[in-house]
Formats: C-alpha cells, structure tokens, sequence
C-alpha cells in the first residue's frame, strides 16, 4: 500500500528583489510515494530548483514561500521553525546539488563531512561515525574506502565527489532524497555510473527521489513519474509511459520534438519551440506557455486552465481538454522504435 | 544521413590537420623551470571536406576544445599542421594570419562569457566589420541590421546590452557576429551546452539553415552525441588528447568499433522507457586518467573491459578500417571481438 | 485555480502570432553604470564623501577669487588673530577685542574687526599697558600671565574699562573679517586653505591622471602579453615599489629644487605603480574569458582587444583604486609639506600650514586645527566613496 511521504499543496514562492517581485513558483501541488523516483522536469525559469529549495526550506533572502503547505510524512515544513528545519535537513530530508566542485567543503575531509552529519543527528560517538562513514562510501561505491575516507574533496575526481555528496546525503538514512540536477555537471560515462548508483541505492535502501532536472533522458532512465514544470507552474504529471508515449500537453509535446534521439536512424528536422520562457517579474495572466504554444487560443492568454485527468495520475494544465474545446490533431512529437 | 554534398563535383578538403600537437606546459621548481606537460591534443590528422559538418565528441579533458583554439590558433600548437584551403597556417605570423581570420571563425560556449557586457549588441556585430574595413557609415549599420535579422533578431536589439537578453540570444547574436566577416568555415565549439533544451533545437536548426544558405562547413564540438549525431555528416571520438575513431555519423552510430565509443553510446540517456530499460548498458570503471601523466600504449586501457597485454605497450596505429571508418585500437588487427 | 467565469464561444478561437510576443524585452535596460550609480546612491556615506568633494572643489576654485585676501597678503598688525572672539562692551556701544599678545582692537557687534587701537602707554615692570579709546581709558594689566602660566583656562590679565574691572566677556563672536583667523604673518587662513584645498586637488588630479595613463597601460601590457615579458615588467616594478618615497623626494629636490613640481613628479613616478599591479591583475584574470578569445579570432589587433575590451572591462577595480589612492597622494603631500619638502613660502598647502601653526601651538591652537581638520575631511570624503564605489562597482553584487 502506498503512502504519501510528501505531499506538497499550491506552494507559491517569490523573490522580492529591487525591480520586482520575481514570482517563481506560482501554485503548484505535487505528492510523492514512499519508494517512488519523481522527476521534475522543466527548464531554466520553470521554478523546479526553487520548488525543491523551498520544500527543504533552504531559500535565501529575498525569497520566502508566500503561500502553501509542505507537508512531509503528515508535518508541514512551512509552519516548522529554523531549529525544526535544522533537525529536519539531513536526517529526514537529504539534498545533493548540482556541482560537486562547490557543494563540498575544501577543508575537511570527505570522512569528516560525512561524520559531522551523523554525529549531529544520530548523537553516535566519533568512532561510530567513522564506521558509518566508511560503510556510506563502500555504498556509494568509491573503492577503498577506509583510506579515502580521510581524503579531501580536491583528491577526488568530479564523478567521485558526487558520490561522496550522495553518501553524505544518505549518511542518516533519510525518508527523501532530493538530487537537484545531480548528473549535470559531469561527463557522460560517469553520469551513467551516478544514475546506476541512484537506481541501486533506490532499490536497496528504499529511499523516495526527488530528481530534478532538464534531462528527458535521465529521467526516462530513473523515474516512474514524472511531473512537467513551466514559468513556475506544473503543466503535466503522469507515469514515465504516459509523458512519454501519451503527453498530453503541448509543452511536453515540444519538448519531445525538439530533442534528438540518438537511437532513431533516420534523419530527424528538430522542431524547436519558438519564443523564449516567459519573465515571471510580469508573470503572463493566463497559461504560462500560451505565448509559444501552437495551439493557443484566445481563453489561454487570460485565464490559467484547469486540470484535465485522463486517467488517475495522468493530468495537463491545458485548456485544449475542457469538454467545450475543439478538437485538435496533435503532432504529439512521440517517435517509437520501429519493431 | 545523406550526405548534402553532391556526389556528381569531387570533395574538396577544406581543412586538413595533421600529427596535431598542443601540450601545455606545466612549471614547477622555484625557478619556475618546466617539469612536464599537460598532453591535452596528442597527435590527430583529420580532414573535413568542404561544406560538411564535422562532429567532435569525447568527454571533459578529451582535448577536443584545445583542438578546435588550437585550430583557429587562440593556441600556438606544439606540432604538426594545419592546412586551411591549400595554406599551411600553423605557424604564420599574426599579420599573415589577419585575411585568414576572415574565413575562419569561432563560435563560443558560454553565453554569457562570449560577448562584452560593456558593449552594445550593435557594436559587438560591427566589430569585425570594422577589424577587417568591410564597410562604413549607413553600409555598416545596414549590415549589422542584416545580421541581426538573419539571426531572428531585431533592429533595435542593435542599440542594447548583452546581459539585457537570455542565453539563447546571445548565442544568436555570437553567430551574427562570426558571420560579419562571410567566413568559409565556423568551429563549433560547445555552443548549445549552456542552453535551455527548447532553445538548443532553435540554435541548431538555425546553424542547420546557415550552412546551407551559405555553404558553411562546420567543425562542431560537443560533448552530447545526440545533438552532434543529428548535425554532423561524420564524427571523430576523441579521448585522453587521441582521436580513437572516426566515421559517419550513422556509421558511428550503428558499427561503433572502439570499445570507448560502444561505452559513450549506451552511457548515452535516451529519452524513452522502454528502450532506455531494454538497452545493454556498458558501465565504465573508475574515472578519466589525467593528461599529465597519461598510460602508456593505448590510453583507454585503464578503462577498457577488452585490454591485452599489447595494449600496455603499444600505441594504436589511427587506421582505416574501410569506407573512411578509421579506428585506433587493437583489436581491430585481432579481429573484433 | 478555477476563476469562475463564463467560456464565450469566442474564447476558443486561436491567436495569431502577432499577439505573441516572442523575444520581446520586458525589463527596463540600465547599463552597468547605471546600475552602479543606484546602488552607489543608496550608500548615504559615500554620497556624502562625494558632496564634501564636491563642495570642496567648488570651494578651491571660487573660493579665493571671492575673498579680498590673498594668500600671501600679511598684515602684521593682525597676526594671530583667532576665528572666535571675545568682545567686552564699552559704555557708547561699541566693542573691544582683547587680544593674546595683549593688544586691542575694536571690532563690531557681529564680529567684523574695525581696527587695532594703539596702546598710549606700556609699563613693562608693572606689566600693565594702557589705551585710549573714545573717551575710553582701558587699561589691560598681564601680571596673573606669569603667576597663571601653567594654570589652563585661568585668566592671564585683568582689563579694566574706565575704572571699572570687565574681566568676563559680554560676547562671542565669529571673526567676520577672517573666518578662520589669521596666522603668525597675518595672512588669512581661511583663504591659505582654500589655496591649499587647491594644492591638494591639484596633486590628486595628476596622481589620478598619471596614474591612470602610465600606470594602467604599463599593467595591461604586461598582463596582455605574459610570460616572460610580463615577468620582467614586475621586476621593474618591484624594485620601484622598493624605493622608499622620502628618499626619492630628497634626492628630486635636491636636483629640482623644492616646489610643487618636483612634488608632483615624485609622486607621479612612483604611484603609478599600484595601479600598474592591479591592472595587470585584472587583465590576466579577464584574458581567458571567452569574449577575449572572440576578440582575437575575429583578428583584433592587442592594441584594440586591450583598449576595447581588456581595460572597460577592468574600470570597475580601477576607478575604486583611484579612488583609494587620491587620499594617500594627499597625505603624503602635506606630509612632506610639513616637514618642509614640498611646496615652499609662501604658497600655501595643508601640510605648510600645519607646519606654520607648530610655533604657536598652545596659544592658537586653531592653527593647527584648521589644515588637520581640512586634511581628515577629504581623506575620509575619499574613502567613504571609494568603499562605496568597491561595492557599486562589483559585478558580483548585482541583484
């Protein structure tokens, strides 16, 4: 039976900076199961990194959640205080980031960067961190670890403090895990190692995924749902199988066709989406993507749409789905494998 | 990929680069005197053909950037040749170099870094106009409005700052100014990896359409394989500063022969379930060797799940396996396994 | 998320392209100056740095074409005399001014000296001296001088009006003839400070002008080209980093002669030298960004990748270091004017003043406190501007 181990509802976040009021996340409400990999997809402006910033309560000056509820395992993370956030991040809710270069501190070692996190959570001796610290990097994978676990982050290559930032995550056997572009910053082949890691790790020690990113590829690879965001809203949500084979919303339709595959022999012309992602100092009235939206009609520039379900867990913001709309011919962008 | 040369007139190689070299050197000891060398292109010949575009791939330290400066000479190279159209430019003096630079141009990564934030859009466009005299007064602004309308801009974008535009933009705008000068030849160098995915489809396709209008051949270097796949007619893996193969596009993608390409195809994300789960993943090992110390013979054994013992101390011979499908690895001589 | 609104028919009709606006720029432009001038508006001490400056260039210029007095106009008759003055009523309404030296000068009500009342009769032993002064007899007698000397704010003499003792002023006002009092010759301070106020500016505008010129190419060159090149140009600049400043304007002087050109020679060929640091800091930290490396294939020459790019590119750290280095320009200036290696009598500079006002330091204080005060001012102005401009200046900080 699946329980919801995090459920987020109509979060809206904005930076209050000196030209504006940046609205970045604009009421968006999402829920993840216990066990399960989600992927938040979208590109820069969408308002996925500060949807996870803001779940993790983790936002800088000028921003603050304006609105909404977080809650996490039934407690709502927006209504915690500053030393409940801090007992919360670590030990309950775990994030690793985008580059492993800053993420990690140059002055202390790996062991000890993993150390400091259980010691302050778990409340084990120092001898016992060191213990669970070389069992967290023999789980990530970094061979030898009882030497490198007194290595610095600069003695370890990019793919290797990713790993290392992932074992510091897991380090207190979180709920959650939140990875923020994890894969991003580095090659190919080791995006690859780090992927495999995840999903093994997902396995075993069952821990629930936040993966957040601009890659279809990667999560194709990684998650069973996934959830569309764009200028700040969700604009799909559905099972791996359904954005990919049955989107249902233009913008994932124009995402699909305007990335090229690798495996499809014959040539394909790009289809770009024109236009570039909206401003959301001056948020547009209506549907975020109606100004580059092929099929955009009048209703959409002024009034954001509902949601549409086609079937439980796989819904669209679009206004092509209301029962009085007309009929339109997708070009949904969905290229299979010829048998 | 068809090929959109036309069979019927010969290929005419526009640029040839032989036995490249560019080390860097690395300087230790108080004097500062120089201890060894960071090998980051170690000896590639290649050829690309007028009006192709050639794709570059390899990961972070492959020396395919370096290649590309060292190329357009940003980089003095350590050795070898290149040969732009019949001349042998690697080591002309600046002055030599100047009509050169008007038919070869660079295209740059980072958005935001590639153009003059002190600049308007207008001046940055005019630069190479007025580098190279192309043309003055109303001539000059009506070129730079070409420019910017060939690129999906506007007139009175001219008068603005870069910081005043987004990532996919300036990118546009870095190509109208490469394309000041009408060069013959652009070098790609990364130019979609610091952009949103929907804009990277506009940028390329973009490029796709200017090769065509004005017979552009392109060295495209990047790290994706997808993207480069789809706009390249052949493809040169590169690896630890070697070049390990080379083929066509859809050569490369169907008979890959080195074991490293096989690996960077099915490490390769493909947006699809089904097929991403039902695909065979080769995992590589450990990490990317430095190039400061490389292994010795072939440099991917470290890494590779076929090496022998000849790989320790032999080089791969960069060879032609046929059709223009060079390899350099040694079981090629083996048979392949 | 549902407004509750009727769906028209109309509403399901598609747009046109035209209404989409693609690649429109929504956000107001401000160049990097004008952001860097907001954020420097909101730092209320830089613009009050700034204001001080300005006003004290104003000043510098106008200011001693405004006044009657030049600065080496004496006039001995009114040597010492303070910025403040104590006036004692006599009986038909005018006003005397009892002065340090014991002299006695008649001045108006508001503060103007009329003129200097001429003693009729001095008895030394008695130490007492006597004036006559329309119908008046004033007699002022110092013997408490010698009694009191050690006594701070103790009364040095007794002034005596007609018979009747008047020891205590019956008003104080600000001398309207000399706003800062006058110093051992007589000549007026305010005006000397102004002129020094234009020494000063003077020496800050060349330090900040050779500095920029030879200081600012020397570094962008030597960072440019780097290597070895680069390597002895640092040498160079070390070793006349190493020189120390005191000797050099010694040894200057004594080949040029004292003065303010040598002054400003000696300051221009050893300042420049920071800035040429710096720059060359810059441009080897900007040299690998990719709009430089654009610049090269696009076959700019060094000179217009350095002109063009490099140093725009590098004003922001420059101006905050000129900035920096206007006040030490002016400090050492008064400095060496204090201790007599700068400009000579009878021009006036901060430092000449200061050095001037050391004679008669415990009885007119004022004359020291005048050119200090003048000098702390614009080395603090500049400053608070200068950490204001550090912070507008800085790219980083952009929101």
């Amino acid at each position: 039976m699946t329980e919801k181990i995090l459920e987020v509802k109509n979060m809206k976040t904005s930076f209050y900076t000196h030209v504006g009021e940046v609205q970045a996340v604009r009421g968006v409400s999402f829920h993840l199961d216990k066990g399960e990999a989600l992927g938040i997809v979208g590109e820069s402006g969408s308002g996925k990194s500060v949807t996870s910033m803001s779940v993790m309560r983790l936002l800088q000056y000028p921003g603050t959640i304006k609105e909404g509820e977080v809650l996490f395992n039934g407690e709502d993370l927006v209504k915690k205080s500053k030393a409940e956030m801090m007992s919360v991040r670590g030990n309950q809710i775990a994030m690793i980031f985008q580059d492993p270069m800053t993420s990690l501190n140059p002055v202390y070692t790996i062991g000890n960067q993993i150390m400091e996190a259980v010691i302050r959570h778990q409340k084990v001796s120092k001898a016992e961190a060191r213990e669970r610290a070389i069992d967290m990097l023999k789980l990530v994978g970094i061979p030898s670890p009882e030497t490198r676990v007194d290595n610095y982050p600069h003695e370890f290559s990019g793919g290797m403090r990713q790993r290392a930032m992932i074992a510091i995550a897991l380090s207190c056997q979180p709920d959650l895990l939140i990875a923020d572009e994890p894969t991003t910053a580095l090659d190919v082949t080791i995006q690859a190692q780090i992927l495999e890691l995840l999903k093994d790790l997902k396995t075993k020690v069952n821990t629930s995924i936040i993966l957040i990113t601009h890659d279809l590829g990667v999560v194709a690879d990684v998650c069973s749902r996934i959830i569309v965001m764009y200028g700040g809203l969700i604009m799909e949500e559905g099972r791996s199988e359904d954005i990919f084979y049955e989107p249902l919303h233009p913008y994932t339709m124009g995402l699909l066709k305007s990335i090229p595959r690798l495996d499809l022999g014959h040539k394909q012309r790009l289809v770009p989406i024109p236009g570039s992602p909206p401003d959301l100092i001056k948020p547009p009235k209506g549907c975020p993507f109606a100004a580059r939206c092929p099929y955009a009609m009048k209703v959409c520039l002024d009034h954001q749409p509902d949601y549409y379900e086609r079937k439980p867990g796989h819904k669209a913001a679009c206004w092509l789905y209301h029962q009085d709309a007309p009929t339109v011919e997708f070009d949904t962008g969905v290229r299979r494998m010829k048998e | 990929m068809e090929n959109r040369i036309n069979e019927a007139t010969p290929k005419e190689i526009l640029l040839e680069v032989r036995n490249l070299k560019k080390y860097f050197p690395i300087h230790k000891g108080i004097f500062g005197t120089k201890k060894t060398n960071v090998q980051a292109v170690d000896d590639i010949s290649f050829y690309i053909y007028k009006g192709e575009t050639l794709g570059l791939v390899g990961e972070s330290g492959c020396g395919k950037s370096t290649a590309g400066r060292t190329i357009i000479r940003l980089y003095e190279p350590t050795a070898g040749e290149i040969i732009f159209d019949g001349a042998e430019i690697s080591s002309m003096s600046e002055n030599d170099l100047k009509p050169f630079r008007k038919r070869m141009q660079m295209i740059f990564q980072d958005p935001y870094a590639s153009l003059n934030s002190r600049m308007t859009v207008g001046d940055i466009i005019g630069e190479p106009i007025d580098i190279h005299n192309l043309a003055e007064g109303e001539e000059r602004q009506k070129m730079i409005y070409d420019l910017l309308e060939r690129v999906g801009l506007s007139k009175d974008h001219a008068s603005r700052y870069p910081h005043e535009f987004s990532g996919g933009q300036r990118q546009r705008i870095g190509i109208a100014r490469s394309l000041a000068v009408e060069p013959d030849f652009i070098i790609c160098d990364e130019p979609i990896s610091a952009l949103d995915v929907s804009i990277q489809a506009q940028v390329v396709n973009m490029l796709e359409d200017l090769q065509e209008e004005f017979g552009l051949t392109y060295l495209f270097i990047a790290h994706d394989l997808s993207m480069v796949k789809h706009i390249s007619d052949r493809i040169g893996v590169m690896y630890l500063g070697k070049l390990v193969e080379l083929s066509t596009s859809k050569g490369l993608y169907e008979k890959p022969l080195h074991p490293y390409t096989q690996a960077l195809l099915s490490a390769i994300p493909i947006p699809d379930p089904e097929v991403t789960h039902a695909r065979q993943r080769i995992v590589l090992e450990g990490d990317v060797p430095s190039p400061i110390n490389p292994p010795s013979g072939c440099r991917f054994r470290t890494r590779c799940q076929y090496a022998f013992d000849r790989c320790t101390v032999e080089e791969p011979v960069f060879q032609d396996m046929g059709e223009g499908h060079m390899v350099a690895c040694h079981l090629m001589d083996k048979g392949k396994v | 998320m549902t407004d509750q609104f009727k769906i028209t028919p109309d509403l399901w009709e598609p747009i046109v392209i035209e209404d989409r606006e693609k690649d429109k720029i929504v956000r107001k432009s401000l160049t990097y100056w004008q952001d860097a001038w907001r954020r420097l508006k909101k730092n209320y001490l830089s613009m009050l740095g700034l204001g001080v400056i300005i006003l004290l260039a104003f000043a510098a210029i106008a200011g001693p074409m405004l006044s009657p007095y030049s600065y080496s106009d004496q006039d001995l008759n009114m040597s010492n005399m303070p910025p403040r003055l104590e006036l004692h009523r006599l009986e038909d309404g005018t006003f005397v001014h009892v002065h340090k030296e014991y002299r006695l000068y008649e001045v108006s009500e508001s503060g103007e000296l009329l003129g200097r009342i001429q003693h009729t009769k001095e008895d030394m032993i008695n130490k007492t001296r006597e004036f006559e002064f329309n119908g008046n007899e004033i007699v002022i007698d110092y013997k408490l001088a010698a009694i009191n000397k050690d006594v701070p704010n103790a009364p040095k003499f007794t002034l005596t009006i007609n018979g009747q003792p008047n020891d205590t002023a019956d008003k104080t006002v600000w001398n309207k003839t000399y706003f800062f009092g006058t110093d051992t010759l007589g000549r007026d301070i305010f005006v000397r400070s102004l002129y020094g106020a234009r020494i000063s500016l003077l020496i800050a505008l060349v330090a900040t002008l050779v500095q920029f010129f030879i200081g600012v190419i020397y570094g962008g060159v030597s960072g440019y080209i780097g290597g070895r090149v680069d390597n002895f140009m640092m040498r160079v600049v070390d070793i006349i980093d190493t020189i120390p400043l005191m000797l050099y304007v010694i040894l200057l002087m004594v080949v040029l002669g004292a003065g303010l050109l040598t002054i400003i020679i000696a300051l221009g060929s050893v300042y420049w030298v920071r800035m040429a640091r710096l720059v060359r800091g810059q441009v080897l930290s900007i040299k690998e960004n990719e709009f430089i490396l654009a610049a090269r294939t696009l076959g700019a020459s060094p000179w217009r990748i350095m002109v063009r790019h490099l140093i725009p590119n590098s004003m922001g750290a420059i101006i905050v270091s000129l900035a920096m280095m206007v006040p030490s320009a002016i400090f050492t200036e008064s400095f060496l004017s204090f201790i007599g290696l700068g400009v000579s009598a009878p021009q006036a500079s901060w430092g000449t003043l200061a050095s001037d006002a050391m004679g008669g330091l415990r009885t007119y204080a004022y004359q020291l406190f005048v050119p200090s005060f003048f000098i702390s001012m614009t080395v603090l102005s500049f400053n608070f501007l200068g950490d204001g401009l550090r912070d507008a200046l800085d790219p980083r900080l952009r929101k």
